[in-house]
């Protein structure tokens, strides 16, 4: 059986939508039920969802078996299905995972110039000295904003006592 | 008469100057995202939650409202000019729109997209006002069994009719609900799906999930998959306004689509989608100028521009008197009233009717400076659309991670958000709606709640839930919402094959 384009990846997709599913009933199963004597037990609900999303990702996965695969957002029906830009994906990916490593470490001030820069450059930006200087001016503006106007602490990081 | 003087009433509060400034910021900032292919409103209201702590709750709802009405008004422009949706009621509005604006005539284009978006607003609008607090009344007497009758429907309409497939949109309504679940339960204190993790048994926040699924699943998206495909604006000539005869064969699409877009906005058809379809088909053939449709046809702008509007009120009907959201962005003003521990629904006309018909009464005061603030000034939000997309998306992404890490200051927030981005990504490469998602993950833990409180009353016999005529005719409509369109795919197969025999 030969598949279309893009469907082996999505076909893992689902089976991973089944895995969640499959954890959610192993989750709810292995809990002990607290000694209060409730008409409905909380694990009613857990057991409900997780039962729906096996099923209904087993009905998808045959679907997608016969052919019935995914239309990606903003493509026409029929257009070509081109593969994801692995790379660019990663870069999106480190800048949100710098953002996540720095704000406590080295201050928000940092963490945001290092973020801006880094989305701006996976969206095709080659002027990075030009993205450097919106980002440093924009991640102040917003820290002073946030800091002295709206009175939302952020952390200052190694400016702390500069700032 | 008693609604048309607390309408009065609801005028007096909202034209103080505090919250003529929040609707004057709430409409400048709703076009702003209207425009700016990639944030639409529900993200912009996500975003905000957290720095409104410190405002008044009717400040806050009213520059959420007047965000939810702008964003329709910026959508259009982007629609009419660009041929990318900024939105996704304006989709249809670029079939004609587009192709105006490419035969010169983008000026009568906007100007009846805007104007059609004010007259169906305010009309909406009116009705919504003498609507919301009858169906209120009545809604009072309505329990716990029906309510999760309800939402049922509710969950199944918008899962069946948005996106390619039913099946990705029930996939997504399960997802939602698999985080919703996450946290300690509130009746018994047991903790569901935390994996020890103590930051996770408060649950995950909607925010949260709300704001990393729209804008770090868009940037991932984007990025790795149109990075390339660039923005072309189409130039505008002269100036936002229409002739006698543009106007001519504007009035009636306008007071059409009004017709379509409010009742669907009340019953749950899964947002705007939908009505705009309808009203552009009804338009195409009830036109006299047929052979223009396809061309730039602006009865094809007028009417569903009008019932985007109209849509967008008729939604706020089941969310202020029966604190039933049924699209995103709803969803996200429903949060914003928990925040402020208000629960939205039948209750609320008799327990906050000032916080109300204020609302009310600034959505009217919004859709008249959202006229102003999107017909003279349509040049503006045009030199907008030129910001670099790199630029563009770089801020969105910094500003949401902000958004999730202000929340609580927690670092687990970050990871969460991450994750949930990715899964934003995937259900856009997989074609999954995100819309049931949201709504899974805000209205579940309250369906939930519902079952358990009507099963406790009726010390646990499950009769109870079909016990009512309403009940039951509920669950009459959710088998045909579910089978419907399977039957329509198998009918379509039986044609098509006798079509092949034949």
């Amino acid at each position: 059986m030969t598949l279309k384009q893009g469907a082996k990846s999505e076909l893992t997709f689902v089976g991973s939508l089944f895995a969640l599913g499959l954890i959610v009933f192993w989750d709810t199963w292995r809990t002990e039920l607290p000694e209060i004597n409730l008409t409905i037990s909380p694990t009613l609900f857990p057991y409900i969802v997780s039962i729906l999303l096996m099923v209904l990702s087993t009905i998808l996965f045959i679907q997608v078996l016969r052919g019935d695969s995914a239309l990606p957002e903003g493509l026409e029906p029929g257009a070509k299905i081109e593969k994801s830009d692995l790379r660019t994906f990663c870069t999106v990916l480190a800048s949100l995972f710098a953002y996540l490593l720095l704000i406590e470490r080295a201050g928000f001030v940092i963490a945001n110039t290092v973020t801006f820069i880094g989305i701006s450059y996976s969206f095709g930006n080659k002027k990075m000295l030009k993205a450097a200087g919106i980002a440093v001016i924009l991640s102040t503006i917003v820290y002073f904003s946030f800091t002295k106007f709206l009175k939302v602490a952020l952390p200052s990081g190694i400016f702390r006592g500069l700032m | 008469m008693s609604s048309f003087n607390s309408l009065l009433e609801g005028f007096a509060g909202a034209l103080t100057l505090s919250n003529l400034m929040f609707g004057l910021l709430g409409t400048f900032l709703g076009t702003l995202v209207g425009v700016l292919p990639g944030i639409g409103p529900a993200l912009a209201i996500a975003l905000l939650l957290p720095i409104t702590y410190t405002v008044s709750p009717s400040s806050a709802l009213i520059m959420f409202a007047a965000i939810y009405y702008g964003a329709m008004y910026g959508g259009s422009t982007t629609s009419i000019l660009l041929n990318t949706p900024g939105e996704s009621g304006s989709v249809i509005t670029a079939l004609e729109g587009n192709k105006m604006a490419r035969n010169g005539r983008a000026g009568p284009a906007l100007a009846t997209a805007a104007i059609g978006s004010f007259v169906a607003g305010t009309i909406a609008t009116l009705i919504l006002a003498f609507t919301a607090p009858t169906i209120a009344d009545w809604a009072i007497q309505v329990g716990s069994a029906e309510y999760v009758a309800l939402m049922l429907v509710a969950f199944s309409t918008v899962s069946s009719l948005l996106g390619s497939s039913q099946i990705r949109g029930f996939i997504s309504l399960s997802v939602g609900l698999v985080l919703g679940l996450v946290g300690a339960d509130l009746q018994s204190g047991l903790s569901r799906l935390t994996f020890g993790n103590d930051a996770a048994l408060e649950g995950i926040e909607t925010v949260i999930v709300i704001v990393s699924i729209f804008a770090l699943g868009e940037a991932l998206y984007i990025a790795s998959r149109f990075r390339d495909t660039g923005w072309k604006i189409i130039p505008m000539k002269g100036r936002a306004l229409m002739s006698r005869n543009d106007l001519k064969r504007s009035w009636k699409p306008w007071l059409r689509g009004t017709a379509i877009g409010f009742p669907l906005g009340i019953i749950p058809a899964g947002g705007s989608e939908v009505p705009t379809f309808i009203s552009y088909s009804v338009e195409k053939s009830l036109s006299k100028n047929k052979d223009e449709f396809g061309h730039g046809a602006i009865e094809g702008v007028a009417g569903p521009e009008a019932a985007n509007n109209a849509n967008a009120a008729g939604a706020l009907v089941p969310l202020l008197a029966l604190g039933l959201p049924t699209s995103a962005t709803a969803a996200v003003i429903l949060v914003a009233f928990q925040t402020y521990q208000i629960q939205p629904g039948p209750l609320l006309f008799t327990t906050n009717p000032d916080l109300i018909w204020t609302l009310i009464a600034s959505l009217f005061i919004g859709n008249t400076l959202l006229l102003i603030l999107n017909l003279p000034l349509v040049r503006f939000w045009i030199q907008l659309l030129k910001i670099p997309r790199t630029y563009l998306f770089a801020g969105i992404v910094s500003f949401a991670m902000l958004g999730a890490y202000a929340l609580n200051t927690s670092t687990f927030d970050l990871t969460v958000a991450i994750a949930i981005g990715i899964v934003g990504f995937l259900f856009r490469r997989y074609g999954m709606p995100i819309t049931p998602l949201i709504l899974g993950l805000i209205l579940g833990p309250n369906l939930e709640l519902q079952f358990r409180r009507a099963l406790q009353i009726s010390a646990g016999d499950y009769g109870t839930l079909v016990a009512s005529p309403l009940s039951k005719i509920l669950y009459l409509v959710l088998f045909l919402v579910i089978i419907g369109p399977t039957v329509a795919r198998l009918r379509r197969k039986m044609k098509a094959k006798k079509a092949i025999i034949s």
